[in-house]
């Protein structure tokens, strides 16, 4: 029977919600074609996932295990999952968007000759076996649909948020694999340096507030920090927030940034450039926070307040506080 | 010529400006191009200020390199008034039917036959396709490692090796790479530069190779003719549409003038909140 893989993303030990989301996405198609929906763990030491991963649908469970595995290498990990792909001929193979998938499953696409596509927002089966995903392109600005011909494997990675993860409780079979990792003389991972995060990361966050130059500095930026914290939201930032140094550049969000769809989306002290719309537009929610009448953000978005942000986000933080 | 100790090339791509404003095309399968003004991808310049960087330090042969069509040629210009040294444009009056499966064989291809290229730099991504997918695919098809998303690079010349600092999930991840490696360059990388006047004069004058995509023997790379257009593409675009995402427009504003007084933030406040919660259904 054919089968779609789900690759398994962990960090710290733990499987990300992201896992989830993708299962849920493998079990649309699986409603039209009647595959076997496997998730597929890479790593040193998979532990007993099968529970977790079986709650959201996952029939089957490949554990690919091998101690040149434990950190990461994209070479060695392609290597690893084009084996496994090259003995079990899976059809299609989803997994999320995230910066680790993104750095090894290219490799592994021209390995096996697959169709991918990265950063899907929606996928479908045009035909029983067409795979069909929807993605953006010019950031925000235009989406295309993709179909997949005469290729196998199908390979896509879904952006985290685009599917709600949904429980549906099956008990997985495991399958053990053990391929040999040739030793990667060319790469030397020297140090890894995981900073433990405030807050939500820009790419997950169902909620994101974000501070422009209307700031003002980096010590006013509390503000942003605040009103976040205070309804769990990610914080993010324009270019011109970046470039006059208040805040790092992870916190760009834009065409040259990072490109965010989360359900709500709050812009405060941000005009609305073209640039910065193209990586927020498709939020479902836009609230603008802004002093000036006819900055364009007020063109373009849901509600706002047309205001002094140092008054009104004071405010509006203690509102958000009394809300928990 | 010759005698170089170090063989830099840089991948570069024409990508529509960040202004531009997107339509599709007659067909709807892809955006319409003749209003279009096009640039340098803005991750690329990163790729070119770091080789040109490394030029600056070092004993470097700088090489640009760019797959499109006629067009094109001006990305390359740009990258040579920057700094490089010579230039190769792959000539692809379709481009853009290509996927990047088969791109990334064409420009591994070439990058073979150069032979002898040490380091190769590109951008973390298009702007325009946003695929990230191109650059690991070169290496692949080369056998070379490969960091992606560098805010810092660091070549030592004597081991023939690279230090690359890089964003991973939740933080950065340092890796030395050997000789010849892929690096994409992400933004914080470096500034890069203008191209000044007599850069530009110069960049004139300097090597530029023209390489008709169809000399390019694409049996060998496993590719059919189809391969390289829309017909054999492995992925096809369908449609392409522009969202258009109703926005409900509801500005609060002070009674006495646009901007909400201070006696009147808490009242704002309030309604937004409720709205939020009531109408949006979202906190
Ligand atoms: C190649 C290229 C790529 C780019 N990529 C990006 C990108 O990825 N992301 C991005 O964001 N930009 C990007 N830009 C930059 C973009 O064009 C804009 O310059 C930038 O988005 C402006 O940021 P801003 O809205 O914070 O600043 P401004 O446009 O200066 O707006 C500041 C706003 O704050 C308001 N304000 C000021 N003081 C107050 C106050 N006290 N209370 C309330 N409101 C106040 C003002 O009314 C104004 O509307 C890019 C540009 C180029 C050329
Ligand atoms: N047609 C092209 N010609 C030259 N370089 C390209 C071309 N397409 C993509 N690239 C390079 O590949 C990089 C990464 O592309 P991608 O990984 O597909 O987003 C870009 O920043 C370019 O430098």
């Amino acid at each position: 029977m054919s089968e779609i893989w789900v690759l398994v993303d962990t960090s710290q030990g733990k499987i990300r919600n992201v896992t989830y989301e993708v299962l849920t996405a493998a079990r649309k198609l699986k409603e039209k074609n009647g595959a076997t929906v496997a998730a597929v763990y890479i790593g040193d030491s998979a532990g007993s996932i099968e529970g977790d991963l079986g709650k959201y649908g996952a029939e089957k469970v490949y554990k690919i295990e091998n101690p040149a595995l434990k950190e990461f290498n994209p070479s060695a990990y392609a290597h690893a999952l084009s084996e496994i792909i090259k003995s079990h001929t899976p059809e299609i193979i989803l997994a999320g968007n995230t910066l680790q998938n993104q750095d090894f499953i290219p490799r592994v696409a021209s390995k096996t000759s697959a169709g991918l596509t990265l950063d899907a927002i929606d996928i479908d089966l045009s035909s029983s076996s067409t795979l069909q995903v929807k993605r953006y392109r010019y950031s925000g600005k235009s989406i295309s649909t993709i179909s997949y011909h005469d290729v196998k494997p199908m390979i896509a990675t879904v952006r985290p948020n685009a599917f709600k993860p949904v429980e549906n409780e099956v008990s997985p079979e495991v399958v053990s694999e053990s391929p040999d990792i040739p030793s990667q003389d060319n790469i030397k991972v020297l140090e890894t340096k995981i900073t433990p995060k405030e807050r939500p990361e820009l790419t997950e966050a169902d909620k994101i507030i974000s501070g422009g130059r209307g700031v003002a500095s980096s010590e006013n930026f509390k503000l942003i920090f605040d009103i976040a914290d205070s309804i769990g939201a990610a914080a993010g930032a324009s270019r011109a927030a970046v470039d006059s140094g208040f805040v790092p550049y992870e916190m760009q969000v834009g065409q040259t940034g990072k490109v965010v769809s989360p359900n709500l989306y709050i812009a405060i002290g941000i005009s609305g450039s073209v640039q910065h719309y193209a990586g927020m537009g498709s939020s479902k929610v836009i609230v603008a926070i802004n002093k000036d009448p006819d900055a364009p953000i007020f063109q373009k978005c849901d509600y706002g307040i047309c205001g002094d942000l140092f008054e009104v986000i004071p405010a509006l933080t203690e509102e958000f506080k009394k809300l928990s | 010529m010759g005698g170089f100790s170090l063989k830099i090339l840089v991948i570069v791509r024409q990508t529509p400006d960040t202004e531009a404003k997107i339509q599709a095309n007659a067909d709807n399968n892809g955006i319409e191009t003749s209003s279009i003004k096009w640039i340098l991808n803005p991750f690329d310049e990163f790729a070119v200020e770091e080789a040109v960087k490394i030029k600056e330090s070092s004993d470097a042969e700088v090489v640009m390199l760019t797959v499109g069509p006629e067009r094109s040629v001006e990305v390359l210009r740009t990258a040579l008034a920057m700094g490089g040294d010579s230039s190769i444009h792959i000539k692809d009056e379709n481009f853009g039917d290509m996927d990047s499966y088969a791109l990334a064989k064409v420009i591994a291809s070439k990058i073979k036959s150069i032979g002898d290229v040490d380091l190769i730099l590109t951008g973390k991504k298009w702007i325009d396709e946003e695929s990230g997918q191109v650059a690991i695919q070169v290496a692949e098809e080369l056998g070379i490692p490969q960091a992606t998303l560098a805010t810092k690079v660091d070549v030592n010349e004597a081991s023939k090796s690279v230090k690359v600092q890089s964003e991973i999930e939740g933080g950065q991840r340092i890796v030395e790479l050997t000789f010849p490696a892929m690096i994409s360059c992400e933004r914080g990388l470096n500034e890069p530069r203008y191209a000044s006047l007599p850069g530009i004069m110069k960049a004139k004058k300097k090597p530029l190779e023209e390489v008709l995509i169809d000399s390019i023997d694409i049996d060998e790379l496993g590719l059919t003719k189809e391969g390289l257009g829309s017909e054999g593409s492995r992925i096809k675009v369908d449609s392409i549409e522009i969202p258009v995402i109703k926005r409900s427009l509801k500005i609060l504003k002070g009674g006495k003038s646009d901007m909400v007084q201070a006696d009147e933030v808490q009242k704002a406040s309030d309604d937004l909140v409720k709205l939020l919660r009531e109408e949006a259904k979202i906190i």
